[in-house]
């Protein structure tokens, strides 16, 4: 510990932002309130705050943000923005600077951010140990009140000095080049810094009945506790302040943002929030969580729950910004989990204790990319009067390397970007082919471009089927509507290696015969000896001719015998198509872990981070899309 | 070949036109894009053949709506221009007096040649394609919609409030400022920019789609606002909206 005069903290504060090579951040008074912002001399620095309005999250995962500009008036170009200049930040509280933690295990799992990064690389975090506490911190619960570590230089308050501690050497060399009159500590300072320390921990106005670590397990059974969330909720706004200000949040959202002239835009992302209405809506309309109640327990338990048995943290700091930003007073996480607890001991419930950590082992490949590369439409298919076929190359040449299963991100500049599943097998080299159903805004204009047209492309994202364990297995491929389309990237793979399969069936329904998607190839499946095709419409309107099956996808099941033990049904369709399908095989008694499926969600960046796709606690665009039955069938947002 | 564009006026003050005649360096860029075939405020010229057309102001009279169909017929795309357009607006507060007694405030002893009904948005009388919502509107928001219909994209408005955006710009909540504001129930897309300044939301942009009314009206009321002034605030942009709820 070392030991400088307030005045020459000011004057090193003061050589800090003289040296213009850095962007010099602190916390400064905002109304009656605090707000982390660009320091003119020292005499702005409030170091005797209680909370900031904002978490200095925003100086590495800003509210608005250019992913890259890109400029379509010669061809296509794409450019990503600057490296980010020095930062240091002054000022940060314990708690915010778990929250940076957090943060950085969330965004370096499985690829690593880049934009993030290169500002949290090029910034040092001088902390502060807390003077004043808001009333609605509970900090100290959270274990996050006092910290010996995530700091590149801590500051204690002790009168008229403050104690520093050096948590890196890029702190060390910044107090080296810009303090004067820097000291060792004497015993009486470590001592007083400790009493300070243990101060704080004896200011917060909250109380937990309960150790905060019982959450996770006590979470475990209020999901379905539905009058319990409706009762919390009933008040809610939907109007996302408690996610916004809050320091471990991290779901956004991405825009492209056209100028006027619309041959040059950007693409942006913001922050979103998951209490906000259209969060888990996709583009057909159907929205995952539409109601108050589902969004509001989504919340507490990405919290409390989901992000514990991803990370084994529990996602909150006791910042208190929550409940203080809630009008209706509905968003204290210690209320609410305070109120849980007592109702399930009221309820009988055993003693509670704390749920063993899991193993967390982060593992990061590469950085993500969201600039798409550039890609052309070769040719263009109508198959419905909302459905096209699209075969798309890569310009630069290269195979995009796809699994049967997995999607890509279609951007059309100006206008945004939509997942995409791949609807040709990964044998058919140099192009690929996209089924593309009519629908939102990106689809739409895609269904505008013409052969020749240039379109971007992201991934192949996501974890495709697991084809090794289904050789020499007898498959059945159940297929509704546009669920055809992902099925059929597997479907022919297997016709390509067919004698690495057993007994084939593909059942395959929609709504009509003019629906009717891939009719020839399916047309020529019907020669076929060694595959079982059968086809089925819910109904046949007076003016069509369809000799088939009228029925819906389930009426065909019966018409089939099939080894329940030996065959692996492969799903894919409508989210309603689940439940029967799953449960007529069932009653043919088909083994859980034999049913494999498709599912769909609003997959925005396609890396497990915007937080669109969550169900429960699985990221589909990462986990998923394909599932096994046997691993989703508790998973309550999955079907 | 450029979209035409056309503009019209129905009951309201056109302060939204004078937006977007202020858009200034964007609307030069904005002419390249664009023909504009008729607009009152800044040209003499007027043609029926236009693309885009965009209204602003409330439907007050029987007779507007025959203007408004016949402005549908000819345009492909209408676009409800300002709050009154668009929700109804402060126009609407009147639908909450008696229309006689209201006739005869603004035009007195002339009262009875006036026709007037109940004032309504323009989707009340005929299909509305986009929206741009505001009193007056913003103008980065014209812009937005504007770029949307020119790339053939259905505009994308949000469905959240204004708290979203006063929270992204670091604001302090108008109810920690001894105010009373209903962005929580507003509709946002206006950058919160009266919050910003150091002001309330009024709610010019309209209620959200699916607003948490009762919850809103009890925090009002929890920080001070008697019921009645409570439901004046809800009146002010929310009357043809929350009348229809």
């Amino acid at each position: 510990m070392k030991i400088i005069s307030k005045k020459d903290f000011d004057d090193f504060i003061n050589a800090l932002i003289k040296d213009e090579s850095w962007n010099v951040i602190g916390v400064k008074s905002r109304g009656s309130k605090f707000a982390f912002g660009p320091l003119e001399n020292a005499q702005e620095l409030r170091l005797d705050y209680d909370v900031t309005l904002l978490p200095p999250k925003k100086y590495f995962f800003p509210q608005r943000e250019t992913l890259f500009t890109y400029d379509l008036s010669g061809g296509f170009s794409a450019k990503n923005p600057d490296e980010a200049k020095p930062m240091v930040i002054i000022g940060v509280h314990p708690y915010d600077i778990v929250a940076l933690l957090h943060m950085d295990e969330i965004f370096r799992e499985t690829k690593s951010d880049p934009y993030y990064f290169n500002k949290r690389k090029a910034s040092v975090i001088i902390g502060v140990n807390m003077q004043k506490m808001s009333k609605w911190n509970f900090s100290a619960y959270m274990g996050c009140a006092v910290i010996d570590y995530g700091y590149d230089l801590m500051l204690t308050d002790l009168g008229n000095r403050y104690a520093i501690n050096t948590g890196s050497q890029k702190g060390e060399q910044l107090l080296a080049k810009y303090a004067k009159n820097v000291t060792p500590a004497l015993a009486r300072d470590i001592q007083i810094a400790g009493q300070k320390k243990r101060e704080i921990l004896s200011l917060s106005q909250q109380k937990f009945d309960f150790p905060p670590e019982f959450i996770p397990e006590l979470l475990k059974d209020s999901y379905s506790n539905s009058s319990f969330w409706e009762r919390h909720s009933e008040k809610c706004l939907a109007c996302g302040s408690c996610v916004l200000v809050c320091p471990t949040c991290y779901c956004f959202d991405v825009k492209d943002n056209p100028d006027i002239s619309l041959e040059h835009g950007e693409r942006i992302r913001t922050w979103d929030g998951c209490l906000l209405e259209d969060f888990a809506k996709i583009a057909s309309g159907e929205n995952f969580r539409a109601t108050r109640p589902t969004r509001y327990r989504h919340r507490y338990f990405k919290k409390g729950k989901y992000l514990f048995d991803r990370f084994g943290f529990i996602s909150c700091v006791g910042c208190g910004r929550c409940s203080s930003n809630c009008l209706p007073n509905i968003a204290n996480p210690v209320d609410l989990f305070n109120d849980m607890y007592n109702e399930s001991l009221n309820n009988g419930a055993q003693a509670i204790t704390a749920t063993t950590h899991p193993e967390v082992n982060i593992q990061t490949e590469g950085n993500i990319d969201y600039v798409p590369k550039l890609a052309t439409i070769t040719k263009k298919v109508p198959m419905t009067l909302s459905e096209t076929l699209f075969e798309v190359k890569l310009d630069d040449g290269t195979e995009l390397g796809h699994k049967p299963g997995q999607f890509v991100e279609v951007s059309v500049f100006g206008i945004g970007e939509a997942p995409i599943s791949l609807s040709s097998s990964p044998t058919v080299k140099g192009a690929f082919e996209l089924c593309v159903r009519k629908l939102g805004n990106v689809t739409t204009r895609l269904h505008k471009l013409n052969v020749g047209d240039k379109i971007g492309i992201r991934g192949p994202f996501g974890n495709g089927f697991d084809v090794d364990s289904l050789k020499g297995k007898d498959l059945l491929f159940i297929a509704g509507g546009l669920g055809i389309a992902p099925l059929r990237s597997l479907f022919n793979y297997v016709l390509a290696s067919r004698n690495d399969f057993g007994r084939v069936f593909l059942l395959y329904g929609c709504k009509e015969p003019k629906e009717i998607l891939f009719g020839e190839e399916l047309a020529a499946l019907s020669l076929r000896e060694d595959v079982d095709f059968r086809s089925t419409v819910n109904f046949c309107p007076e003016n069509e001719v369809w000799t088939g099956n009228i029925g819906v996808i389930t009426t065909l099941i019966p018409q089939i015998s099939f080894d329940p033990e030996k065959t692996i049904a492969v799903l894919c369709g409508p989210p309603v198509m689940y439940k029967f399908v799953i449960a007529d095989l069932k009653a043919k008694n088909m083994p859980d872990e034999n049913i494999v499926m498709s599912l769909e969600r609003r997959m925005k960046c396609g890396v497990g981070k915007c937080g669109h796709c969550q169900i429960n606690q699985i990221y589909v665009c990462k986990d998923g899309p394909v599932f096994n039955y046997s691993k989703i069938k508790g998973v309550p947002e999955a079907l | 070949m450029k979209p035409k564009v056309a503009f019209f006026d129905f009951a309201g003050c056109e302060g939204d036109q004078l937006q977007v005649a202020n858009l200034e360096e964007d609307l030069l860029a904005l002419l390249g894009q664009v023909e504009v075939v008729s607009f009152r405020e800044v040209m003499k010229e007027h043609s029926d053949n236009y693309d885009i057309a965009f209204v602003e102001g409330s439907c007050t009279r029987l007779q507007d709506e025959d203007r408004l169909k016949q402005i549908r017929k000819n345009a492909k795309i209408v676009v409800a221009l300002g709050s009154c357009a668009a929700i109804g607006g402060i126009n609407s507060l009147r639908n909450y007096k008696d229309l006689d007694s209201v006739k005869k405030t603004v035009y007195g002893d002339q009262a009875k040649l006036f026709d007037s009904y109940a004032a309504r948005p323009i989707d009340a009388v005929i299909p509305v394609d986009a929206y741009v919502y505001g009193c007056p509107i913003d103008r980065d928001d014209f812009l937005h919609v504007v770029k949307s219909l020119l790339l053939g994209k259905k505009p994308e408005t949000p469905t959240y409030p204004v708290c979203v955006e006063c929270k992204k710009n670091e604001n302090v909540c108008a109810f920690e400022r001894g105010q009373f504001c209903v962005g929580p129930v507003t509709r946002a897309g206006c950058n919160s920019c009266c919050v910003n300044e150091g002001t309330i939301c009024w709610g010019c942009r309209g209620l959200v789609d699916n607003p948490n009314e009762n919850s809103h009206k009890e925090v009002l009321i929890k920080y001070g606002l008697t019921v009645d002034d409570a439901i004046g605030k809800f009146r002010l942009y929310f009357g043809w909206q929350e009348a229809k709820r």
